[in-house]
Parts: C-alpha cells; structure tokens; sequence
C-alpha cells in the first residue's frame, strides 16, 4: 500500500478542488492562495506525476490558450482510488482528533 | 517601450534543450502562462527572472527522463528488435558466417583472458601475500629456491630447525616455517605408498613439514573435518587433502570416521588429522597430503616467513647476512656463499632461473605474447564487424530513409543499428559457452592447468558478455554515426559509398591493410616458431637417446643388485647409476688452471657411472683407463678443454695430465685453496643441458662402480617395449618393495624441457590459425559488399566486352596491392617478435627474411582465393540482370 506524503495529500486535495482546472501552473498558483506559501512549478509537476505513477491521479491533454503559445495543458484529475485514500486518511485523522481529551 | 510577448527566449532554447519531448509541451506551456500573467502583475523583468528560475528549477531527472512514460519507448524498441530479428532472419548465410567467426573469435579472446587470469593471480589468495617472504641461498653463480640444513641430510630435528626458529627471533618476523614437497627437486619426486588398514594407495605429492602450526599461520588450510589444532600441534600426523580422500574412501568419505585412524606411509606410522579442502591450483607449490613431522626427509627446506605489519624485508635479510654464524655456521668462511635473499610470494612464480624452483614458472614474455595475440583477434573481430555491418546496411538505405521521413532523428537511426549489431553478437552468447565449456578441459590439458579455476564462473560470465556488447557498440558505431548523419535525400538517393576517403586511401582499405598485416605477421611468427621446435627435435644432442629410460634407485646396494638381475635379461643392452642428461642448468661453480689466474665461473659438474657413459652412447676413448685400474676418471668435454687451453696456451689434447682446480675460492684444510682434478681425458661436447643454453664447460667424473646411487639408467631393445618393461618391473619388484616402480624415458625427459615454449608455439599457432580464419571470412564479406556494390559498372564492363576473368583481375587487383603493402609493413614486426621468442633458445635458428616472405605469399594466395570466389558471383551474373533495374 503506498501512503501519501504530506505536500502529496496536499497537492492532491487541491485538484480535486479544482474539479477539471488542475494543471501545473493553475495548482501551484492555488497553493499559494489557499495554503499561503509559494511553490515553484517544477516541484509541483513531480509531485503530481509520483502521484500519477501511484495511480491516485490520472491526466489528459487538453485546453491550449493564447497565454501558454497555443500549448495543451495537462488536466489532472482524481482516480476513485485517489478519493478513497483522501477519505481514509480524513478518517483516520477525525479518528485521533477524537480521543484528544478536552478537545472533543 | 515595446511590450516583450515572449519570455527570454534562450532560457527557453536550454528548456527545449533538455526537457524530454513528451514533456515539454506541458512544462512549457504553464511557464509561459505563468510568465503571462506575472508580467501583468509584477512586471516584465521580475517575470523574466522569475521564469528563468523556473526553467532551472525543472533542471533535473524528473524532466531528463526521455522515457519517463513507458508506453512511447517499448514500442519503439520493439519494432527495433523485430527489424533486427527480420533483417538477421533474412540474410541467413551472412548471419551464419557472422555468428561463427564471432563465437570462434570471442570464445577464444575469453579463453585467453582466463589463462591469463589464472597466471597472473598466482598465490593471490593466499592472505596477505605480500607480506609473505621465501628465502632464498645465493651460492656460487646460482639462486637456491630452497635453504638447506646446517648437516644437510644428518641434521637432527632440532637442526633443521635452526634458521626458522632464528628468524622467529627477529621483531620483523611474525612467524616461519618450512615444507618439502615430494614432488620438487629436493623432495626426490618419489610416489608414496600408503596403507590404510588393508587398503594400500600411492601418494604422489606429500608436503613434509616439521612446523605444521606456522604453516597453518602463513598459509591458511580450510578444515572439512578435523582442527588445525589437533592435526599441527603434535608430530606424526596425517591431514588428506578433499581430493584424495574422494580419489581413496569415495564420495561419502566425510561418513567413514576417517579421522583418528593410523595410517602407514612408507612403513611409518602417522594418525590421520584432518581433511582440508583442496589447495587453488594457481599456487607456487602443490600437495595432496601433509605430513607432520620431526624431521624432513630431505637435505634442506623450502623457508618462508611472513613479515609483522609495516617490517621491511630487507633488514631481515640484512640481519640473516650478519649471523651467518649462526645460522649456517659451514658457510661463514665459505667463498662461494653470497648471502641470502627474499623474494616476495606473488613474484615466485615468475622468477627465471633459479634452481630447484617446486613448480615451473611462468615467463612473462609469453604471457604478453598470448595477450598481445589475444588482443589482435580482437581487433580483427572489431574491424571484420565494422566492415560487415557497414556492408550490410548499404542496401538498407531506403528502409533508413523511410524511418527519417515517419520522423526519426538521427540519434535515433544510430540507436536502431547499434540495437541491431548488439543484438547480433548477443546471440552468440550462448554459443559461446557451448563452445567455452568444451573447449576449456581441451585447453587446460594443453596448458597443464586445473579446469575447475578456469571453469565458469562470474568472471567467465560478465567478460564474455561485457565483450560481445563492447563487439557491438564498437562494430554498429561507425555505420551508426555514418548513416546516422545522412540526410534523408542521400539516404533516398543513389547508393553511396559508406566509407569516406579517396578510391584506395578509405577507412575500409585502412580496417583491410590492418588486417592483413596481422595476417602475415602471425603466419610467419607461428612457422618460425615450428621450424625452431623442430630444429630442437631433429638436433643431434651428442648422445643416444632412444630406448633409455630412467627411474629412482636410492641406494648402492640396491642397485649393484638391480644391475645383475637386469644384465641378465637379453632384452637389455647397458645400465648405469646417474647422470641423465636433459635438465635445466645446475651446480655451475668457478673453476681455473692450476698455476693460472684466471677464474672462470661457468663449468659444471656430473657424477655418474662407466655403464651411464656406454648407455648414452658418448664416445670416450680414455674410459678405457677404468679398465686399468684407476676407480675414477676426471673428463672434461671439448668446450673446456678448448677454453682452458687457450689460458694454459698449449693444445687441448696436451692437457691431458694438467690439474684443473675447482672453486679456487673455497678454503679447505687439505689442499688450502679449491680441489684439485688431473684431467684423464677429453669427451666431445654434447648437450647435458637444455637448448637454451650454450654449450659450456662441463667436467665429468666417471666411475669404475659409483660410491653413491640415486638414479639408474638402463637401455633397452626398442623393439618389444611393453614386455620388455613387464620384464624389468618385475625384476625391480623383487628387489625395491617399497618405493612404487615409476619409470621415465629419457625422450620424454628431453621433451619436457620444452613443453613450456611448445605449449606457447601451439597456442599461438592455434590463435595464428583462427586469427586468419576470422581475416579471411571477413574479407568474403566485404568482397561481396564491394561486388554488390559494383553490379551495375560490371554489368557495363562486360557490355562493353570484357571477360569474368577481366573482371577477376580487376578486383584481385586492389587487393593485391594492399596485401602487398602488408607484407612490407609486417616484415618488420614479424623478425622482431620471433627473434624475441627465439632469444630464449642458445641453439637456435635465425628468423630469415624469406620466411616472411614465403608466409605472406601464403597469405595472399589465399586472399586471392577468397576474393576471386566472392567476385565470381558477381561477375557471373547476366549484365541484363543487373542492368535493367533501371
């Protein structure tokens, strides 16, 4: 079973938010709107291909713009295994938050 | 200021560079969104900064990775390999003869590498072998490889270990011992008779040792039953090695409760120790059992020592020198004494020249001839395959073409063939070992080397795969980059010529000449080398060798009974107690005339009885004065007698009657200075020792009945051999029950002096042989490029009216002229490097200049045999065949 890494869970939070607009510029720009820090496209772009390879993310060519010199994107979206994994670790953490003393 | 619409273009140039093609796309794309609208935000050059930032930071593996989405790359490279399989599949003949000469060729480039391999580790695995030490005693003119023992063969134990126990005294020695194996020069190479209880077996190499325990320390025995503790710490011990105890008690020899057992040697008792695991047979000495005991049965030991970390061996020596005394208290005042030296482990086994080294050594010369050849061969395998792989994708141009078209670069035209003629050497790997693993027992039993350190193993594996893959790269790399290259137009066009360069001065004329003048070069090295063993066959050595054979008798009783009972029967002609000629050269000392002073250095000495002169056939008329009572005789042969007469100044039939005195230098209370020897006769000169050396001053004692015995020589009608020996093994038989029968012949004795150069003269001419196969069969094939090639002008010539054999002269013709060129270049090469190998014979022949000649006029009829039959097809053809394809 391959876990996921931190900026892993984040990145992959992030395109299933973007629901069919992630791709590699318009999720770091994202990261830095919802998470506050800045991150460099190339790092972004290794993240989401190790999460292709672990198959938690699948992508297709599409949606060239003048901006990009008339070049596709690639669309990223969430595999169901991606989703479930997200629930899991969602669950799992709410499963520690629960048993804080004083906190629930 | 005009608004930039593009972000700086050569940090985009260097994203194109080295960004993978499928990736590209994407990366670039949002970097130029992002440049966009960075621009609009912050402006035009923080974007730019920005962007080139960006473009380094995607400066690694993850966009490098060409193949990074697999499902591009394995079709690619499974069309390469079905185009490569097809193509081998198609030109089934050429694939054949490819495969073949490859097989051949590599397979015997391994086979060399192992050999060399296997010399050159010599007692590598013996641990810290470096620091490992042998002394050795220079005495007269010579190096001792053995040390001997203060009283020789009367040394008490506690005498023999004299010098071992001294050097243990030194802080630079950690530890010393001492060995004689029997099958050495001072072990006497005599087989032992062991008896099991009432099982009876011959040993042929035991390993005496009186210092078991420090013979484990220097050189560590793996124990498969039994300790070392037990087998070292006490006397009278047995240990087997795993060998023998499989060859003796089987296979399940570990279940018998061998240890423990008493067992007879010789009619000693030992107690039977230990069993180890067989000693590597690329070790300077050998053995198949150790015998743990008081006293070596010998005259001296083989003493080695090992040095504590950091010592230096030269102040062991040094120290050694100093307390001669001590240690060997005969030669303090000894003049012919010159000290002792050490010589460290590795470089025993190629030490030259000693005396009574244990194994013979290997010459380096000959290792580097073998490595040399083995490197030629390899070289003509690389230039057959470049030429034929070239040759083969000349008429694939349009399939090349066709590929530039649908879009390949030319990388990846190169990739494509060089898949290709990796992939065709690779098939040959398992041929390869097909053909190694039978070839390796043949092999080893020429070389006189155990199979089991050359069979397969990891080394064999990764050279030979390592070299059929380097035979690839090497051979796809130049049409690779050739047609790699070539624009898609010319790759459409007419064929071309794939080698550059002018009409005769080409690539493919250079790859040729080369070839050939490796050719002719190791044709006429490998003949010379035949002429010279047979010269040594056919040489009259002075001395009847036919019909004598020799073995060991110790003692004079023994054999004044032996020498009555073989008189006795018919079939035997003559028999004498010593002096078997055929050795390497020994016991050389210094020598003068009485009443002169100049010492000469090079006589040496034999002792051997009237019936060994009369067996040898040596014409001594002064023998006859035995007769008259005198129970010795003092002989010198013709070479002395002619040097000594010249110092003397008189005849030398006049020094007859003249005193000679050995070893001036020798200080002795009976005649002061040397001995002294009045000459009784003169014996012309014949070869005592081996033909690599020259004929030197020998000086025989010849007696009436020898004092002392320890071989015997008896000559024999040839005509009925084996009963004839039947007869003489049983006399022996009822005379000697201990020591096994083991007879020689003296032919075969004479032969062994050689065995190490016949041995290289073999191989070099089997590597000559294969090494002008492999030649040829390249030619064909570029022959048959060429002709190919040349369809259409031949078609053309013979229009025009010329005939097949016009057309044969006209290709033999360029060939000719390089094999020509060769023969030049080769001439050279050839007289240096057989006159190298001859140096190593006194009597030799002289590597003549027509012997190349005639060898390269060999070659080139077969070059022109193989060129005139390639063309021929080609000349044969119809010109309407050829020339109506346009």
């Amino acid at each position: 079973m391959t876990g996921l890494g931190y900026l892993e869970e984040t990145i992959l939070l992030l395109i299933l938010s973007m629901d069919g607009d992630a791709y590699g510029f318009s999720v770091s720009e994202a990261y830095e709107k919802h998470v506050g820090k800045s991150i460099s496209i190339s790092a972004v772009h290794t993240v989401m291909s190790r999460l292709e390879k672990k198959g938690f993310i699948q992508s297709e060519m599409g949606g060239a713009t003048s901006e990009r010199g008339g070049r596709r994107k690639r669309i990223f979206t969430a595999t169901t295994a991606g989703l479930t994994m997200i629930q899991e670790i969602k669950e799992a953490r709410q499963k520690l938050w629960n048993i804080i003393p004083g906190l629930s | 200021m005009k608004q930039p619409t593009h972000p700086p273009k050569w940090a985009d140039k260097f994203l194109g560079w080295f960004c993978a093609e499928d990736l590209l796309e994407e990366i670039q794309g949002d970097l130029h969104e992002a440049w966009y609208l960075r621009k609009e935000r912050l402006g035009t050059s923080q974007a730019n900064r920005l962007f080139i930032a960006d473009v380094f930071t995607f400066f690694k593996p993850y966009a490098f990775e060409k193949y990074s989405r697999a499902k591009q790359f394995l079709p690619m490279m499974n069309n390469y390999f079905k185009i490569a399989l097809r193509n081998i599949w198609h030109r089934k003949g050429f694939t054949a003869i490819n495969l073949i000469g490859l097989t051949l060729g590599i397979s015997a480039v391994v086979l060399i590498a192992l050999y060399l391999k296997n010399e050159l580790t010599y007692d590598q695995n013996i641990p810290q072998a470096e620091s490992i030490y042998r002394l050795q005693n220079n005495y007269r003119e010579q190096i001792y490889t053995n040390m001997s023992f203060p009283n020789y063969n009367n040394s008490s134990a506690k005498i023999q270990r004299t010098l071992v126990n001294h050097l243990e005294e030194y802080d630079e020695v950690a530890t010393a011992c001492q060995f004689v194996p029997t099958q050495s020069d001072i072990g006497g190479r005599s087989k032992l008779l062991v008896k099991f209880g009432s099982r009876e077996f011959v040993a042929d190499n035991a390993l005496y040792s009186n210092t078991g325990e420090r013979f484990q320390a220097i050189f560590p025995q793996e124990f498969l039953l039994g300790t070392p503790e037990n087998a070292f710490s006490d006397f009278q011990k047995m240990v087997l090695t795993e060998k023998l105890a499989k060859q003796w008690f089987g296979e399940n020899w570990r279940l018998q409760n061998l240890i423990g057992q008493s067992v007879e040697v010789q009619d000693t008792l030992y107690q039977l120790a230990g069993i180890i695991a067989n000693p590597p047979s690329n070790q300077h000495f050998g053995f198949d059992l150790i015998l743990h005991q008081q006293e070596i049965p010998s005259w001296g030991a083989y003493t080695y020592l090992k040095l504590t970390e950091n010592a230096n061996i030269a102040s062991v020596t040094e120290k050694l020198n100093s307390n001669v005394e001590t240690v060997f208290p005969r030669y303090n005042k000894d003049g012919l004494a010159k000290g002792i030296s050490a010589i460290a482990l590795p470089d025993i086994h190629f030490s030259q020249g000693n005396l009574y080294e244990i194994k013979p050594t290997a010459n380096k010369t000959y290792l580097y001839t073998f490595g040399i050849v083995g490197f030629m061969i390899l070289l003509i395998i690389w230039t057959n395959y470049t030429n034929l792989s070239v040759a083969m994708y000349a008429d694939r141009q349009k399939e090349l073409g066709m590929r530039k078209v649908l879009g390949a670069r030319s990388q990846d035209i190169g990739f494509q063939l060089l898949t290709e003629a990796v992939l065709l050497t690779l098939l040959c790997f398992p041929f390869c070992l097909l053909l190694l693993q039978h070839a390796i027992p043949k092999f080893s039993e020429l070389m006189d080397i155990e199979t089991s350190s050359l069979f397969f193993n990891s080394f064999t594996f990764s050279l030979l795969l390592s070299l059929l893959i380097l035979t690839g790269i090497l051979s796809g790399i130049y049409p690779a980059i050739a047609y790699g290259n070539k624009s898609m137009l010319r790759l459409f066009g007419k064929k071309m010529n794939a080698f550059s360069g002018s009409r005769f001065f080409n690539f493919r004329n250079g790859l040729l000449t080369f070839q050939f003048v490796m050719m002719v070069a190791l044709l006429s090295i490998t003949w010379i080398i035949f002429q010279q063993m047979q010269y040594i066959q056919q040489r009259d050595l002075g001395f009847e060798k036919e019909g004598v054979i020799y073995f060991n008798v110790d003692d004079v009783e023994k054999f004044q009974q032996l020498k009555t009972a073989l008189t006795a029967i018919p079939e035997v002609k003559s028999v004498g107690a010593n002096g078997i000629p055929g050795s390497e050269m020994f016991n050389q000392f210094t020598y003068k005339m009485d009443k002169t002073d100049v010492v000469l250095s090079d006589g040496t000495m034999n002792y051997l009885s009237l019936g060994s002169v009369k067996t040898l056939g040596i014409d001594c008329p002064s023998c006859n004065k035995l007769s008259e009572g005198k129970k010795r005789l003092f002989l010198i042969n013709q070479t002395a007698a002619e040097k000594l007469a010249k110092i003397k100044g008189i005849t030398p039939e006049a020094l007859v009657g003249e005193t000679v005195i050995t070893e001036p230098e020798y200080e002795n209370e009976e005649y002061g200075f040397g001995i002294p020897y009045v000459v009784d006769g003169i014996v012309p000169d014949f070869n005592f020792f081996s033909l690599k050396y020259e004929m030197q001053p020998l000086f025989l004692n010849v007696y009436q009945e020898m004092p002392f015995v320890y071989e015997m020589l008896v000559k024999a009608e040839t005509d009925n051999w084996n009963g004839t020996l039947a007869k003489i093994e049983t006399v022996y038989k009822q005379i000697e029950n201990v020591q096994p029968f083991d007879v020689a012949f003296l032919e075969d004795r004479l032969d062994k002096l050689y065995t190490e150069d016949r041995r290289s003269g073999i191989l070099i001419g089997i590597l000559s042989l294969l090494a002008l196969i492999l030649a040829l069969m390249g030619l064909a094939g570029v022959v048959s490029y060429i002709a190919y090639s040349r369809q259409k002008e031949i078609g053309i010539r013979k229009v025009l009216g010329a005939s097949v054999s016009d057309i044969l002269l006209n290709f033999n013709k360029e060939f000719m002229m390089l094999m020509g060129v060769s023969i030049i270049i080769s001439l050279p090469i050839s007289l240096y490097f057989s006159s190298k190998w001859l140096d190593s014979f006194a009597f030799r022949i002289e590597p003549q200049f027509w012997m190349v000649l005639l060898a390269g006029l060999v070659a080139m009829l077969l070059v022109a045999i193989v060129v005139t039959w390639r063309a021929n097809r080609a000349a044969g053809e119809h010109p309407i065949e050829v020339l109506r394809n346009d």
